[in-house]
């Protein structure tokens, strides 16, 4: 980039490039902040935009903020320089198959891939069409800005569906002014077959253009767009229906709202713990100097150490929800007060030691070859006033997740009131849809009145939003 | 482009080369991260697994620019008395005992109470003044005068509220203590922060910060790194060596040996004349590299394998 008329071109070129990058990452994820982004542009021009991986690291350092941040990004740079590349900024320009180096730097005399029939000059009459000449003599960098120009004007960025592409590539045609060539090339047609081809050639290679720089409008921008789609539904879906394959992206999903759920609460963990002065304390402090007191002292907001126990039913026909629950519970373990976890489906047996040694799936895995059987709540319950009801106080929330069938057996549901009585709250999730709740063995109308709260709760939303309703209340 | 206050870090080769020569062998990442912190005067924090080296990067950076490290331990209940600035108690009480005897002298003649006051207001406060504070580290970084390193080890550990506290140190430089007014910094400080993930810190320290993040090194890098500090060690015995802990590394286990340990076996192989990896010393010395019964139990248990790629 020696060449000093074309460096300012490049210069906003780079830094609107940077920016074109940082949406791609948004798109990604990575929340990039507009302070962020001042940082990104200041490392980039300290750095340079010539050597990639230098530009690379600069830009990791102020754009990805964890070790996770920085995984996505790495992937997300090399993919977009990768499909970045054709522009006439891109770092790497000469790995654009049809470039010709020389091309974009001096503007190169008559190349020789025009059919030899130019002579003839039935093509003078193009000549002076800016469009024409710059195809003819394959100007890289003129073409470039004239198609990025284009783009722009009929912001390709926005599109969102795969079956917009040939519209958009139209659109741009129309911009870029292909309705002259399209004219001679009509004119030509019967006249001079040969002055046909080369403009219809020119013209095809210019589609091809067109449509690359859509393809990647639309890699870049709608398959962004498409993931948000994905993952909204996927939030929405009763976590039951999931299909396997959809299995990991749903885990990503649901860490990026545990996530969020913890750094909403985990700020205000501890925002009110100094109370009033303590004026005992105070004095007695100041005795040490001569009574002048020097070190105020603060009482303490005393407030009981809340504690959460899960108590999930991990029979077949609830395992997947109870699976999810557990899963969030302890994505959330920094932000969550004590928690301990139960499961049953005949006998219940405490499972909190197996998820602080074990990897959650594993955990999970053990769970359910350990307690899943054929569901009865009356036992389940049973066993939980032997083992915890002592521990269950008024700071004690108590979550229960199951779809209260219990098979014509007596759900005990005296030690359910008897919960009640003792805990804070008593919350029942039921994965079942509430039109559903007391047909058949269902329990749940009986079990109803013996609940502080009772929710359906069966996608990956509603769990989201309980655990935030029990984060907030906290106090 | 030497417009920073510490001109060695201008250019990432001198960069490089200059931490090489302390002992410290970074890659262009590192280097250019620390490039960036002088240029654009932003704190930058430093995660990985412990041990690959992210305190002692802060330590050779303070060691290559020639300026007092300033460090700073996070903990939990660390506070701004122990971390910003305390007040000098014992002598403030003196100043006070000194006032009251002077007090006879600075109101006599006064008439009534109000002239009194008076007086005693044209009395200079000094009561809290610069000459009784105690500066705790980070106003100790902010009023060094040649510029410093601050080192704030391990802020995973501190408390939520901490991380606020530090906003103001480490966007303005600047320090307010209530009482005074706000403290700008000297010059500014180069400041690493360094983190072991324990938990996610905030979004707004986040922003403040350029990030680095040092994974576990690749068997050259590691092997280089050996080689810088146990320069004693044969060559080829080095390379088992590494290869030897990269295999080990691949386990399962329950802490991961990291680079510190790996420079602490080889430095216990020469002291034992070790010529070559074989598999009784290793037996013997395996307990520097590991620190958990069960994962020693599991290397031992795979031991033929680890050796053979440690030999390949």
């Amino acid at each position: 980039m020696t060449d000093p008329e074309r460096h300012p071109v490049a210069h906003s070129a780079s830094s609107d490039q940077l920016l074109a990058f940082i949406q791609f990452l948004r798109g990604k994820k990575i929340p990039v902040s507009p302070a962020d982004t001042l940082d990104a542009i200041e490392a980039a021009e300290l750095l340079g935009y010539s050597d990639r991986n230098l530009l690379k690291n600069g830009l990791a350092a102020t754009l990805a903020k964890s070790s996770h941040e920085l995984a996505t990004f790495e992937n997300a740079f090399d993919d977009y320089f990768q499909l970045a590349s054709n522009t006439p900024a891109g770092a790497s320009a000469s790995e654009e198959p049809f470039a010709q180096p020389e091309a974009s730097q001096n503007l190169s005399p008559l190349e020789g891939n025009i059919p030899p029939q130019n002579n003839a000059d039935p093509l003078e009459g193009l000549r002076g069409n800016a469009l024409f000449d710059a195809l003819e003599s394959q100007d890289e960098s003129a073409l470039s800005v004239a198609i990025e120009t284009a783009a722009a004007d009929v912001k390709v960025d926005e599109i969102s569906l795969f079956t917009q592409r040939g519209q958009y590539v139209r659109k741009i045609l129309d911009a870029l002014g292909d309705e002259a060539l399209r004219a001679a090339a009509i004119e030509f047609e019967q006249s001079e077959p040969a002055a046909f081809e080369a403009v219809q050639a020119l013209r095809e290679q210019l589609r091809e253009r067109v449509r690359d720089r859509v393809e990647r409008a639309y890699l870049i921008h709608a398959s962004a767009q498409t993931e948000d789609l994905l993952d909204d539904s996927l939030a929405k879906l009763k976590l039951g229906n999931i299909d396997h394959s959809q299995m990991a992206r749903l885990k990503r999903l649901m860490e990026r709202m545990a996530r969020k759920l913890a750094a909403r609460h985990g700020r205000r963990r501890r925002r009110y713990r100094r109370g009033k002065l303590h004026v005992g304390e105070t004095i007695r402090k100041a005795v040490a100097t001569d009574g002048i007191p020097f070190q105020p002292k603060w009482r303490k907001i005393e407030r009981k150490r809340p504690q959460i126990m899960a108590i999930c039913d991990v029979s077949g026909s609830v395992a997947a929800y109870a699976k999810f629950l557990l899963m969030f519970i302890y994505a959330l373990q920094d932000v969550l007060p004590r928690t301990r976890t139960f499961a049953f489906s005949a006998a219940l047996g405490e499972v909190s030691d197996l998820f602080d040694t074990l990897p959650v799936e594993e955990a999970i895995e053990k769970v359910n070859l350990k307690y899943g059987g054929a569901t009865d709540y009356g036992r389940a319950l049973n066993d939980f006033s032997e083992l915890a009801l002592a521990e269950v106080n008024q700071a004690t929330t108590l979550i229960v997740l199951g779809d209260a069938r219990n098979n014509q057996a007596d759900p005990r549901l005296d030690l359910l009131s008897e919960m009640k009585a003792r805990a804070k709250k008593v919350i029942w999730l039921n994965p079942e849809s509430a039109r559903l709740w007391g047909t058949g063995d269902s329990e749940m109308l009986r079990v109803k009145r013996h609940c502080d709260v009772v929710k359906e709760c069966n996608s990956l939303n509603q769990l989201a939003r309980i655990i935030d309703q029990l984060l907030s209340d906290r106090r | 482009m030497s417009t920073s206050d510490y001109p060695a870090l201008d250019e990432l080769n001198a960069i490089q080369t200059a931490f090489e020569a302390a002992g410290y062998i970074c890659t262009t990442r590192i280097a250019t991260v620390i490039k960036l912190a002088a240029a654009l005067e932003k704190p930058v924090l430093i995660e990985g697994p412990p041990g690959v080296g992210k305190t002692e990067l802060a330590k050779t950076c303070a060691q290559v620019v020639n300026r007092p490290l300033v460090r700073l331990q996070c903990y939990e209940g660390l506070d701004e008395s122990k971390a910003l600035y305390e007040w000098k108690y014992g002598k403030q009480l003196l100043y006070t005992q000194l006032l009251k005897e002077q007090l006879g002298d600075i109101l006599d003649g006064a008439k009534g109470l109000s002239e009194s006051m008076d007086r005693l207001h044209q009395f200079g406060d000094v009561f809290y003044s610069e000459a009784f504070l105690e500066p705790r580290p980070l106003l100790k970084a902010m009023g060094a005068k040649a510029g410093s390193v601050l080192l704030i080890d391990e802020i995973d550990k501190a408390d939520f509220e901490f991380e606020s506290l530090l906003l103001e140190v480490l966007s303005d430089f600047q320090v307010s203590v209530p009482e005074l007014g706000t403290i700008n910094a000297e010059s500014k400080p180069l400041v690493f922060l360094t983190s072991n993930d324990t938990r996610d810190l905030s979004d707004a320290l986040k922003r403040r910060c350029l990030h680095l993040h040092i994974p576990f090194p690749t068997v050259e890098l590691e092997a280089r790194i050996v080689a810088s500090r146990v320069p004693d060690l044969s060559q080829s015995l080095t390379d088992q060596l590494v290869r030897f802990v990269h295999a080990v590394r691949a386990l399962d286990l329950k802490k991961a040996p990291a680079i510190s340990e790996t420079i602490d076996w080889a430095k216990s192989l020469i002291l034992l004349h070790a010529k070559d990896l074989e598999g009784g010393l290793v037996l013997d010395t395996l307990n520097v590299l590991l620190k958990y019964e069960e994962d020693i139990k599991m290397a031992e248990g795979q031991l033929p394998k680890l050796m053979a790629s440690a030999a390949a």
